[in-house]
């Protein structure tokens, strides 16, 4: 009797416990709402209000952690994956998972005013949780080198740095052009581009490094090839016979493919090294990609 | 009347079904059964041979046809063979050691087990080549060991009690697999679970030869143990009284099981269901004798992988699927029918 | 041919068997009878080493069980086992084929004169034209004659039958024991039967071992041993006992 007496005790302790928690947040409900608020369209489409000052976000993708940084607001990063390893700043900011499973919890707990999102998979659960919390789920995936830029523009406009942006956007459009000036007349070279030597990745026509390669004066031999990373058959690759080789520079990911063997690109020497991080991320450092690549396929040097 | 018309017809077909199921297998001879299966797989060899995302001018092949051929075709079809041959085969012999049709690699963990094994070998001496079989192999016999100790109990070792241990150990090892993967970074991510799903286009000409000779040397010592295996598929106390030695028997079994399999993930990764229907099929006809079963299992098996692998090679072209995926989307629908018609 | 010397098994700590001692000679027969769980199957199974024996000792042709291989004990002692059953297409023949294992090498094909035992004992267990039927789709009745068959092909001086008759009918039931019978008499075989048919027992057995708890409460020929204060001591029942009036054997009525 006298045990029964003390678990209703409790669960009553516990039903206060739980309204007044709840109470603190209605509270803090009606305190966010005054914040002036201003509309924008995300990637999706989607309407959505966001503060007039920016000032915590969420990134769960490191390209977009990186273009944060880059138009100058990564100090309003409050939260970021595991993944996001660039720049230095980046690793010294709180890690709320990685893009394909974040922590809700965290991500709550940091009150972030925005969370950048790459993908749309988990955008109908995230939404619903992260607004029920008063956070704006902002959705945009740039997929190629004019993404980027444009990207780097709106993101400019959300956290109110457009100087900052524009010089920045300026000298990305200085260099592209002095990469579009390098490689003009030059014939283009026969490129594979290899993401895993084993199995056998390369990049196909939904790829962003497909337009990169373009760019930087060759041609990518699996540009038909549908799907954005395939998964190539030997014997095709072998059958490329690429003059250069592009190697996404990870661990396992060293050398050629043993079917490239015999292909002029070894033969010549034209296989080279490019960071993966730099390669995989539309993000501002992809200029640093076209540029790696046309230099690597026209070497200037040997022009001049 | 009508009743008893009714009751009549009743009658006649359920004697019409005991005739039919009087022979639930189809009964080939075992003559006829092997140029049949050895033509089959020279064919199958052939028309994989002759497919591929590249098209071959046989007659006058270029340097660069010849190296497509000689170096990543054709290793791949013999590899192709070894393989589902050594999943036929250990799945024909865990059969009928656990007397249990359901039994197989894959269900029973030990196809976890190995890929375990080739993962920390792929983890941690990745520069070793032969270290991913030699850790396949630690794998899948550890895996092996680990369901036989949990399906035993003291009254023996019941069908469900080792299903279920299979279950519990496949689930298990697919966890740290799962844990392991998540440690992994994205590149290494992405092919190791291409492999998981069985993919033949990482074979080397090593690993070919090495399938090649465990699966010739596992065959006939299976086959060796084969009346053994008759007297334990119909139960370890008969098997016992006729003068079999259950425990050697086992550890034969299982070792080969275990090294079968594990050189074959090593190589492939898991390929899924080759080790149930094809010993299934072949029971369903020429009966369940071992002598046959395991030999004709090693045949119908390479033929299987190697049909299922031309498909993944050609059917989105120059893409590839993994060979996993065929054997699966053949094996799981086919499984349920045999199931059915049993 | 088969001597047992003071044997006790246990099952964990307990007892199941306790200071058995008895001996089978060449063309007799021995009845093993004993209430629910008095141990006659433990008994029946450590005599061909199927399970340990705590203390004591089997002498298989004089020579201690343990000393021989699985193989020649098969060659010499087969067993009929309670029923079994397998989830495999197997054929009649094919199982009573696997009975001249231990005879074969373990690789290689049954010779002729293998076929040729495998169909004299189907002939023998009334199975003509059976060979080609699926094991598990016979009757119980069938399949145990099946198992009976293969006992036979194993050609074993020794038989050791556990409830041979409990899935057939009266013909079947008489054709087993006369089967059984004809191999003692005319191979110098000899047999150990569990049964729970008194009157079996009887007739075809030249000795009885009672089983109670494990012990031996009687043993000896079947007019000594089916006695009534024997069987209300071990089964609790009382019978009315005469004389089957065809063999002049003991006949057991119990009185219900």
């Amino acid at each position: 009797m006298f045990r029964n007496t003390r678990k209703i005790h409790f669960v009553i302790l516990l039903f206060i416990c739980f309204f007044s928690l709840t109470a603190c947040r209605s509270a803090n409900r009606t305190a966010q709402t005054e914040v002036k608020m201003r509309d924008i369209a995300d990637d999706l489409g989607r309407k959505i209000k966001i503060p007039e000052k920016v000032e915590r976000v969420v990134s769960l993708a490191p390209n977009l952690t990186e273009n944060i940084f880059a138009i100058g607001a990564g100090d309003r990063l409050v939260g970021v994956t595991s993944f996001c390893n660039y720049p230095e700043a980046a690793t010294k900011i709180a890690q709320v998972g990685d893009t394909m499973n974040p922590n809700m919890e965290t991500i709550i707990a940091l009150k972030p005013q925005i969370v950048f999102v790459s993908t749309a998979s988990q955008i109908e659960t995230f939404t619903k949780t992260l607004e029920a919390n008063n956070i704006t789920v902002f959705v945009t995936n740039p997929k190629d080198l004019n993404g980027v830029l444009t990207n780097l523009r709106q993101l400019g406009e959300i956290f109110g740095t457009p100087e900052r942006t524009t010089i920045l956007l300026n000298e990305l459009f200085e260099r592209i052009a002095a990469v579009d000036e390098q490689v003009r007349d030059k014939p283009k070279t026969k490129t594979f581009v290899q993401i895993s030597k084993e199995p056998l990745f390369t990049v196909g026509k939904e790829s962003f490094l497909t337009e990169i390669v373009e760019r930087a004066g060759g041609i990518s031999v699996t540009k038909d090839v549908a799907t954005a990373y395939p998964k190539i058959s030997k014997e095709t690759a072998l059958a490329f016979n690429p003059d250069a080789l592009i190697l996404s520079e990870s661990p396992d990911n060293t050398e050629p493919n043993d079917v490239f063997k015999n292909s002029s690109a070894v033969k010549n020497k034209k296989v080279f090294k490019i960071n993966a991080d730099i390669l995989s991320r539309p993000s501002p450092r992809i200029v640093d990609a076209l540029e790696q690549i046309a230099e690597n396929l026209h070497p200037q040097t040997n022009d001049n | 009347m009508i009743i008893n018309g009714r009751k009549g017809e009743a009658e006649k077909r359920r004697k019409g079904e005991q005739k039919i199921s009087a022979s639930p297998h189809l009964r080939i001879s075992s003559s006829k059964m092997l140029p049949a299966l050895i033509g089959l797989l020279f064919l199958s060899l052939l028309s994989a041979v002759f497919l591929g995302s590249e098209k071959l001018s046989f007659f006058e092949l270029t340097e660069s046809q010849a190296t497509i051929l000689f170096d990543i075709r054709l290793p791949r079809i013999l590899l192709g063979a070894c393989v589902g041959a050594s999943l036929a085969v250990a799945g024909a012999g865990l059969q009928s050691l656990l007397r249990n049709p359901l039994a197989e690699p894959y269900l029973l963990g030990v196809s976890n087990g190995a890929a375990l094994g080739t993962m920390l070998a792929f983890v941690f001496f990745a520069q070793f080549e032969f270290a991913r079989p030699v850790f396949a192999f630690a794998g899948a016999g550890a895996a092996t060991f680990a369901v036989y100790q949990m399906a035993k109990s003291r009254a023996g070792m019941n069908v469900e009690r080792l299903v279920l241990s299979g279950v519990i150990v496949t689930t298990f090892l697919s966890s740290i697999i799962v844990l392991l993967t998540s440690l992994l970074d994205a590149a290494k991510l992405r092919s190791f679970t291409f492999w998981l799903l069985g993919d033949l286009s990482q074979g080397t000409k090593n690993g070919f030869y090495l399938t090649f000779v465990v699966v010739i040397i596992g065959t006939i010592i299976l086959t060796s143990q084969a009346r053994a295996l008759n007297l334990m598929m119909i139960g370890e106390r008969d098997a016992f009284d006729f003068g079999v030695e259950i425990k050697k028997v086992r550890l034969i079994v299982f070792a080969v099981a275990s090294i079968l399999v594990g050189s074959s993930v090593a190589a492939s990764g898991s390929v899924g269901y080759v080790g149930l229907i094809v010993p299934h099929l072949i029971r369903l006809l020429v009966g369940s004798d071992n002598r046959l079963v395991i030999p004709f299992s090693a045949i119908s098996g390479a033929i299987f992988v190697v049909l299922a692998d031309t498909i993944a090679r050609v059917a989105i072209a120059p893409r590839e699927l993994p060979v996993g995926a065929i054997t699966a989307l053949i094996g799981a629908p086919m499984f349920i029918w045999l199931l059915r018609r049993n | 041919m088969l001597e047992v010397q003071n044997i006790s098994i246990n099952y964990g700590v307990c007892a199941v068997v306790q200071d058995v001692s008895f001996a089978l000679r060449a063309g007799k027969i021995i009845a093993l009878l004993g209430a629910n769980g008095a141990g006659k199957t433990t008994l029946l199974k450590s005599l061909n080493g199927s399970l340990p024996i705590a203390k004591g000792a089997v002498l298989l042709d004089g020579k201690e069980l343990k000393d021989f291989s699985r193989r020649e004990i098969a060659r010499k002692i087969a067993v009929i086992a309670q029923e079994t059953e397998t989830k495999f297409p197997v054929s009649v023949l094919e199982f009573v084929l696997s009975g001249r294992f231990a005879h074969g090498a373990a690789f290689g094909w049954e010779t002729p004169s293998d076929l040729q035992i495998a169909a004299d004992c189907l002939k023998q267990c009334d199975l003509v034209n059976y060979e080609n039927r699926q094991m598990n789709q016979l009757s119980g009745g069938e399949r145990q004659r099946v198992v009976l068959a293969r006992a036979l092909a194993t050609q074993a001086k020794i038989l050791l039958l556990d409830e041979p008759t409990a899935n057939l009918d009266l013909a079947h039931q008489a054709l087993m024991f006369r089967l059984v019978k004809e191999r003692c008499e005319r191979e110098n075989a000899a047999a150990i039967v569990i049964t729970h048919d008194l009157n079996l027992a009887s007739e075809f057995a030249d000795e009885i071992l009672l089983l109670k708890n494990g012990a031996i409460a009687a043993k000896g020929a079947p007019e000594k041993v089916l006695t009534e204060e024997n069987l209300i001591e071990v089964f609790n029942v009382r019978v009315l006992l005469d004389e089957n009036p065809h063999s002049g054997k003991r006949r057991v009525t119990t009185i219900y």
